[in-house]
């Protein structure tokens, strides 16, 4: 029954095709950037008009016969008032609930056309974890924030590694729970490009708690034309690639390990995992760091013992983190595994062995040398 | 129906006013161990008070970390905790037990002119609970507290690391219980220990609340001892019921406890509405408007209350179908809630208005009350709440009806029945200013919390975007003010205990029993069976000045009497 009245509401609804309008913030709602953004906004208002129009009215009633009635003590209590008008209550029992049955159906087909992508959406794969966002295109490009072409209809498939989460993107009204175990979906449609730069984008929020780094959780999304997005998407697929093997380190590292520093450090500061610091003369030296049963690091590193090499156990740390843990830390870090592949992994080792040459934020400080730095003018945005 | 005169204070039996219920037998044993429900009351309300003290200082704490973004005093896991122990005790260890476990034990039987509650072992046996429950809470932050939000949504509740979820699930079940009995008790003691002359259609307002109440936390309440069983089960055993990497299914969980949870809402609230009835009338002196429509707007709450939880999955993955159903369910809700607010309005007109402290209360109730119900509209509509779910805009508008409406009736209720459990009087002036305080401090508090919502702020957020400091820095002044109204509200009673003058039996003008028993009453309540009035026909009362409170006036009785006889004629 509801997919035939989805369909009308649907044919009803194609509104939505009108020309782009962007809604700019207001005192009670942020910029609506989306096509679905109007019919929401035009709802919430109506709502907070009804909502003033009541709150007056029993406000002024109430005001009123306070300051008419009032009445110090020892004043003969008056006992002319009514006990009760059945006409009266009747009608604001009926009257509230006609305008409550009307906001019902508008909220309702509102709904339907919030939850019903049209068949020509282009499809996102988004991976929700603790504490991060991966996004994934049809062509195996990934990215770290949202990058969706404009004037077309998107839609997010989305997936939990861990716990619930949620995706909000206020400037498109819509959010959805990211619930682990089952696929959930969202659509939008934004007609407004935002330009590549990262900082203008738009944001998104988890709005599922989550622990920790819930609030971390933000992201941008960012809107392209098409033509410009297809070329990202295209780039975005193959940029690693494309980088010489001696200079993934630093080219690729930091890219990287922007997702790994909110809980690692580079310059000693406690964060919810190990920092990074020094790591490599820890993994390189008799004794090490202890793991939290006690075995350290030289225990289970070397020759014919679990893993014959440190690059082995950092890569296996990133694939299945819960394995070994250091001591003092807890079981939180999420795996990476169809995440980063060979070539990702092995930037975040070059880097690790090449601490000196970053800065605290993971930025590389040394210049390249003049014939290097031609092949640094193509690498491109991540 | 036969019209029986209220015999005036004055002529109650001297012997028994001499002796109060405080002061009937002393020692510590007296009161661990006794049966009246009025001393329960009063324990349960020193235990609910001291609980809504510490729930308030983890508010501070919050709002005080929400300064800035980042790191203002603690780090995130800390705020997590604050944030999770703030929600759980403010629900479960205050606003649960506040109206119908402290006020209402005290209120209910004196109102129906009983001794005591149908069960008073059974009564005393809730309050222990309470305490074992409150024990386990306490217990859980020794164990390494617990960070998962007051709702305990899963799979996070069972895998996070934090070491105190199963005690303060634990807690929470004995809670369940204790508010289980309480309800019971209220259910019997209506039916079984109504005085003779008082009908159904005769019982004050606020009995009507909480009878209401009762049979919610009957009936809901052990649906959330079973979830959160379940909860236990999988956490300690490993059993997949909600983990979906065991096979389970998450949202499952949200529906149990939302089917618990949405009808506490209403446990929380009708009792409040009950109080605001009594508060409304009595202290305009005149008749409630619509009695009969209030009476069923309660009943018919409790019954909606058990068929909307939905409204809380709008986004969860929940079909939607069943959000259609859900929403449309949940604005019936609204009808019996207007009705109420109209109502109350309608009371004061015409009526005789005394502006005391209890009457603020209730004047700042039905403004708060307005605007927490129709921001509820908002969050039932569809495509609405898809933008407003789990971000402030919920925060504040379930703080207006939980906080401005639940709590401020408890206070209010408290202010208005303070006299007849203490008997003494408390400076009206002062309690007035800390009422207005609250008033505002609350508004600064919650009100930019709906701009901050509406605007796209998430709630259970540690770190926001610097554009969202503004409105946060608003609300933590205004918190700050809330405070210093509730700590001149505590220095009010306070004062009144240690030098308030002596309260009359009847200072605001009620007409319910229990302002026919002194201030405070004997330990058997009436030391004769009371008699039986329209508890809303002020008609017959007179401010009486060497009293400091109202009498029945002798002539006015009988031009009431007559009036009522020729009514009946």
């Amino acid at each position: 029954m509801l997919s035939t009245l989805t369909s009308i509401f649907i044919a009803t609804a194609s509104v939505q095709t009108a020309p782009p309008v962007v809604t700019p913030a207001d005192f009670w709602l942020p910029i609506g950037a989306s096509v679905q953004a109007h019919n929401v906004d035009l709802m919430f208002n109506i709502i907070n008009y009804i909502c003033y129009f009541f709150f007056v009215v029993i406000l002024a009633m109430m005001v009123w016969f306070v300051i008419k009635y009032r009445a110090k003590p020892g004043t003969r209590i008056r006992t002319d008032g009514m006990t009760h008008h059945t006409v009266l209550e009747l009608s604001w029992s009926v009257i509230p609930l006609l305008i409550c049955i009307a906001i019902f159906f508008f909220g309702f087909t509102g709904y339907v056309d919030l939850i019903t992508p049209p068949k020509n959406s282009f499809d996102v794969n988004v991976t929700a974890f603790k504490w991060g966002w991966q996004f994934k295109y049809p062509n195996g490009a990934q990215s770290d924030n949202l990058v969706v072409p404009s004037n077309r209809p998107v839609r997010l498939v989305m997936r939990s590694n861990d716990v619930l989460h949620c995706c909000f993107i206020p400037a498109f009204r819509v959010k959805k729970d990211i619930v682990p175990g089952r696929y959930s979906t969202l659509w939008f449609q934004c007609d407004i490009p935002t330009g590549i730069e990262e900082k203008n984008g738009y944001h998104l929020f988890c709005t599922e708690y989550c622990g920790t780094g819930h609030s971390n959780m933000n992201r941008r999304v960012v809107v392209l034309p098409q033509a410009e997005f297809d070329e990202w998407l295209v780039k975005q697929a193959q940029w690693l690639d494309e980088i010489p093997d001696d200079e993934l380190y630093f080219k690729a590292g930091p890219k990287i390990y922007a997702r790994c520093q909110q809980c690692h450090s580079l310059d000693g500061t406690v964060g919810l995992g190990p920092s990074w610091q020094g790591v490599w003369t820890r993994l390189t030296t008799p004794g090490g760091a202890r793991f939290s049963d006690g075995k350290s690091y030289s225990d289970i590193i070397g020759l014919g013992k679990e893993y014959a090499t440190p690059e082995d156990y950092i890569r296996d740390s990133i694939y299945n983190p819960g394995k070994h843990l250091v001591a003092t830390y807890g079981n939180v870090m999420p795996t990476f595994k169809g995440q980063l592949n060979d070539r990702a992994v092995d930037s975040v080792i070059g880097m690790m062995k090449h601490l000196d040459e970053f800065d605290a934020k993971g930025a590389w400080t040394k210049t390249l040398p003049p014939a290097a730095a031609k092949t640094e003018t193509k690498s491109e945005q991540k | 129906m036969t019209t029986i005169v209220t015999p005036r204070p004055e002529l109650l039996d001297t012997s028994a006013t001499n002796d109060n219920y405080l002061t009937f037998t002393r020692g510590f044993r007296s009161w661990a161990l006794t049966l009246d429900h009025k001393r329960i009351g009063v324990m349960y309300m020193s235990a609910v008070l001291a609980s809504f003290f510490v729930g308030g200082v983890f508010a501070l704490l919050l709002r005080t970390e929400l300064l800035t973004p980042g790191r203002t005093i603690v780090s995130a896991d800390t705020y997590n905790q604050f944030f999770t122990l703030h929600g759980a005790i403010m629900v479960f260890l205050v606003i649960i037990p506040s109206i119908p476990a402290a006020l209402g034990n005290f209120i209910l039987p004196i109102m129906l002119g009983a001794k005591d509650v149908a069960f008073p072992k059974l009564n005393l046996f809730s309050f222990y609970l309470w305490v074992g429950g409150a024990l386990f809470t306490l217990y859980s932050l020794a164990a390494g507290g617990f960070d998962t939000g007051w709702t305990f949504y899963t799979p996070y509740s069972t895998t996070t690391t934090t070491g105190g979820v199963i005690p303060v699930l634990t807690g929470v079940f004995i809670l369940g219980f204790s508010s289980i009995f309480t309800g019971l008790n209220f259910i019997v003691t209506v039916h079984k220990l109504r005085p003779p002359g008082m009908t159904w259609f005769r019982m004050p307002l606020f009995l009507w609340a909480l009878y209401a109440t009762a049979i919610i936390q009957v009936l809901a309440t052990p649906v959330l001892a079973i979830t959160v069983c379940l909860l236990i089960v999988e956490r300690t055993m490993n059993i997949g019921i909600f983990n979906p990497s065991m096979g389970g299914d998450p949202v499952l969980y949200q529906h149990f406890f939302w089917f618990y949870s949405h009808p506490a809402v209403y446990i929380m609230i009708v009792p409040a509405m009950g109080i605001i009835s009594e508060i409304i009338s009595v202290h305009a002196h005149r008749q409630i408007f619509g009695y009969r429509f209030i009476a069923f707007s309660s009943i018919a709450i409790a019954m909606f209350s058990f068929i909307v939880w939905g409204h809380h999955m709008f986004v969860s993955g929940q079909s939607g179908l069943m959000n259609t159903i859900f929403s449309l369910i949940s604005f019936s809700v609204a009808i019996p809630s207007a009705v109420k607010t109209f109502n109350w309005t309608m009371t004061l007109y015409k009526g005789t208005i005394s502006l005391t402290a209890p009457m603020m209360y209730g004047l700042s109730f039905i403004f708060l009350f307005t605007i927490g119900g129709l921001t509820g509209i908002h969050l039932a509509t569809l495509n609405t709440d898809v933008h407003l779910h789990d971000t402030y805009f919920v925060v504040a508008h379930f703080h207006y009806v939980m906080m401005g409406s639940a709590l401020i009736g408890m206070i209010g209720g408290l202010h208005h029945w303070w006299p007849k459990m203490t008997g003494r009087m408390y400076n009206e002036k002062a309690a007035i200013i800390a009422c207005i305080i609250i008033f505002v401090g609350f508004n600064i508090t919650f009100f930019t919390q709906f701009m901050l919502g509406s605007q796209g702020m998430p709630r259970r957020y540690y770190d926001y975007l610097p554009e969202f400091q503004i409105y946060h820095v608003i609300s933590t002044i205004g918190a700050y003010i809330m405070a210093c109204g509730f700590f001149l509200c505590a220095a009010c009673f306070v004062q009144s205990l240690l030098g308030g003058k002596k309260a009359p039996a009847n200072p605001w003008g009620g007409r319910s029993l229990e302002w026919q028993c002194t201030s405070p009453p004997p330990h058997d309540n009436f030391s004769s069976p009371p008699t039986v009035g329209n508890c809303y026909d002020f008609s017959m009362l007179r401010w009486d000045e060497k009293e400091q409170g109202y009498v029945v006036d002798k002539e006015l009785e009988a031009v009431a009497i007559a009036a009522e006889a020729r009514g009946h004629s």
